[in-house]
């Protein structure tokens, strides 16, 4: 790799597909989430910009760090989850943009850097020296443990249905969602997705009333702006990733009309995603953990089988 | 520079419900002004459940001698800039409880308060007339006068 | 229902009747559901142990008053079972008011006999942890709120 392809690199990794990008698709994610709420709910919802004035917002406030922790710990750890998060959705989309680019077990790389934020909440609760952030800290790790599994799962299948582990082939393939297998692994992927965001029903670390927003309880100013803006990438790179494994991604080199149906198709996940919230009451940990290792693994292991006879 | 932030932070507030002990009827109009009738979230308000996250406090409710240091400390946990309004009859000026033996001066005494909103309870259209009140000084300083 | 309430607490009536015996000093039903006894102060521990232990009832609360010529307090059980609530009332001098803490008996009690030492002045005998619960730390001594005399300075 040359010097000018790694610059190009890190241009592209800071702007376009990367974190200017990111952030940007992100914050406009989470404007949609809140409006479609706010529908749901009677009312009108926030501008436009809103979830760009949240973040420069928090820039003003002053950051508090608790005392007797690792202040250089409690102030980088969000920005672990920022980086996890941007990295994938690079990779992503150049798989979906780029092809040119891939490189061989990328699916796998992607799979690790959607830990990292998660990861990286863990890591701010337990820097916080407080008791509520460990309530959360610790039933984020027991939540991670209980999505991952099905999510793994079902991450195999469109590997089986294209005979290959790398993205750009899962995308030359047909959309996997178009088989019975497919439907049944996207929707499972849904559940594990709406567990990964943290999303009702699975919202129990940062929960409101109960922990007075646990993990992130003793966050102020800019590390929590990263950490808002971590959560508003997730919910733009966590579908996209959906999509690129059961649906074909979000093509912009087969013209105007198949980017128009990924746009659409992409819309429609993060609308299920924000129905959901909307609609279902807030799992408890052990409920939670019973559902997504009970009936969702269950439902995974089918769509492998299925897969696997070429259903 | 500094207009800028203000304005920015005029556009995105967040407020946190700090309450002494009060009968709950100022309780219950706040309550009542977070809900879907009156959407304070096309302000860009919405509520949050920690006090780092506080952009504005609420107080209500009486604050005792025992309570109102508990404030100055949950104060001091804000991160500044902090806008405090005072949202009832007891939060403002102690009310029916100013000859009671366990309370001395009104909370505004222990930290600094932006506006009171008074009342027994005070309508959420009354809180939300402070709230837009506050939001307009910051965007508007030179017309509401000095800071 | 308040069928079986009323041959449960006349079963529960003839029980305390007859655990107590020549300590009550004053009976009242005013209601199926309400009972009104009056015991002498020094009896209140035992009274405590037939009420919580011997009879299964749950100390609800205690109140003070600042009477006409004493410090009344009344202890309230509840027989949550068949719905009684008993209160047992004793009296004691304005000028000593000391009586038997009932905490070692009743758990419950602990608080709430903190809360009468601070606002009323009583002195229970053998709290273990007797020390403000609503007032400040530093509150004068002597200067009880709740009382009559008391006047704000």
């Amino acid at each position: 790799m040359g010097k000018g392809e790694g610059v190009i690199a890190i241009a592209q990794f800071l702007f376009f597909p990367g974190l200017v990008f990111t952030a940007a698709a992100g914050l406009l994610t989470s404007w949609f989430d809140r409006k479609l709420t706010a529908r749901v709910q009677m009312r009108k919802g926030p501008p436009l910009l809103q979830p760009f004035y949240d973040v420069a917002k928090l820039f003003v406030k002053e950051t508090c760090v608790p005392e007797g922790t690792l202040s250089w710990f409690f102030l980088s750890a969000p920005l672990i989850g920022v980086a996890g998060v941007t990295l994938a959705s690079t990779i992503l989309c150049q798989a979906m943009w780029a092809p040119q680019d891939i490189f061989a077990g990328d699916l796998i790389v992607v799979m690790y850097l959607l830990a990292l934020p998660s990861l990286s909440m863990i890591l701010g609760a337990f820097a916080s020296q407080n008791p509520l952030a460990s309530l959360g800290g610790s039933r984020e790790m027991k939540l991670i443990m209980a999505y991952e599994l099905p999510f793994i799962l079902v991450a195999c299948v469109p590997i089986i249905a294209a005979r290959s582990i790398q993205l750009a082939d899962i995308l030359a393939a047909p959309p996997v969602a178009h088989q019975f297998s497919g439907l049944l692994a996207l929707l499972v992927a849904l559940i594990a997705m709406q567990a990964r965001l943290t999303r009702v029903p699975f919202d129990i670390p940062e929960a409101e009333c109960e922990l007075g927003s646990g993990v992130l309880i003793e966050y102020s100013g800019p590390p929590l702006a990263m950490y808002k803006l971590t959560q508003a990438m997730m919910l733009f790179t966590g579908p996209v990733f959906l999509l690129v494994l059961y649906a074909g991604g979000i093509p912009f080199s087969e013209g105007w009309l198949a980017a128009g149906l990924g746009l659409l198709k992409f819309l429609s996940i993060v609308t299920l995603v924000v129905l959901i919230r909307n609609t279902a009451p807030r799992l408890r940990i052990d409920q939670a953990m019973r559902l997504l290792w009970g009936p969702v693994t269950l439902a995974a292991i089918m769509s492998l089988v299925l897969v696997y006879w070429g259903l | 520079m500094m207009s800028i932030s203000k304005k920015i932070f005029s556009r995105s507030l967040f407020l946190f419900h700090l309450g002494g002990s009060a009968c709950n009827n100022c309780d219950i109009e706040i309550l009542d002004a977070l809900t879907p009738k009156y959407d304070l979230e096309r302000f860009g308000i919405i509520a949050v459940g920690s006090i780092r996250h506080a952009d504005v406090i609420l107080l209500s409710g009486i604050f005792n001698k025992k309570s109102a240091i508990r404030v100055r400390r949950m104060y001091e946990q804000a991160p500044k800039p902090v806008i405090v309004l005072a949202i009832g009859g007891c939060a403002c000026s102690g009310l029916i409880f100013q000859d009671s033996y366990n309370w001395d001066v009104p909370v505004g005494d222990y930290i600094p308060i932006d506006a009171y909103v008074a009342g027994c309870p005070p309508k959420p259209e009354a809180i939300i007339a402070a709230i837009t009140q506050v939001v307009d000084k910051l965007r508007n300083p030179a017309a509401a006068g000095a800071d | 229902m308040s069928g079986a309430a009323d041959n449960h607490g006349d079963e529960t009536v003839r029980q305390i009747k007859s655990a107590l015996g020549e300590r009550v000093l004053d009976f009242q039903q005013r209601s199926p559901k309400r009972i009104y006894l009056e015991v002498d102060a020094q009896n209140i521990t035992e009274t405590a142990a037939v009420m919580s232990d011997e009879l299964r009832g749950r100390l609800q609360t205690a109140s003070a008053v600042d009477g006409p010529q004493k410090i009344e307090i009344l202890y309230h059980w509840a027989f949550d079972s068949i719905g009684l609530v008993v209160s047992v009332r004793t009296r004691i001098d304005r000028e000593q008011p000391e009586i038997a803490s009932i905490t070692t008996i009743c758990p419950s009690a602990h608080w709430i006999e903190r809360e009468m030492w601070e606002l009323m002045g009583i002195t229970f005998a053998g709290h273990p942890d007797m020390r403000h619960l609503l007032l400040l730390d530093d509150w004068p001594d002597g200067k009880y709120p709740l009382r009559r005399d008391y006047r704000k300075d």
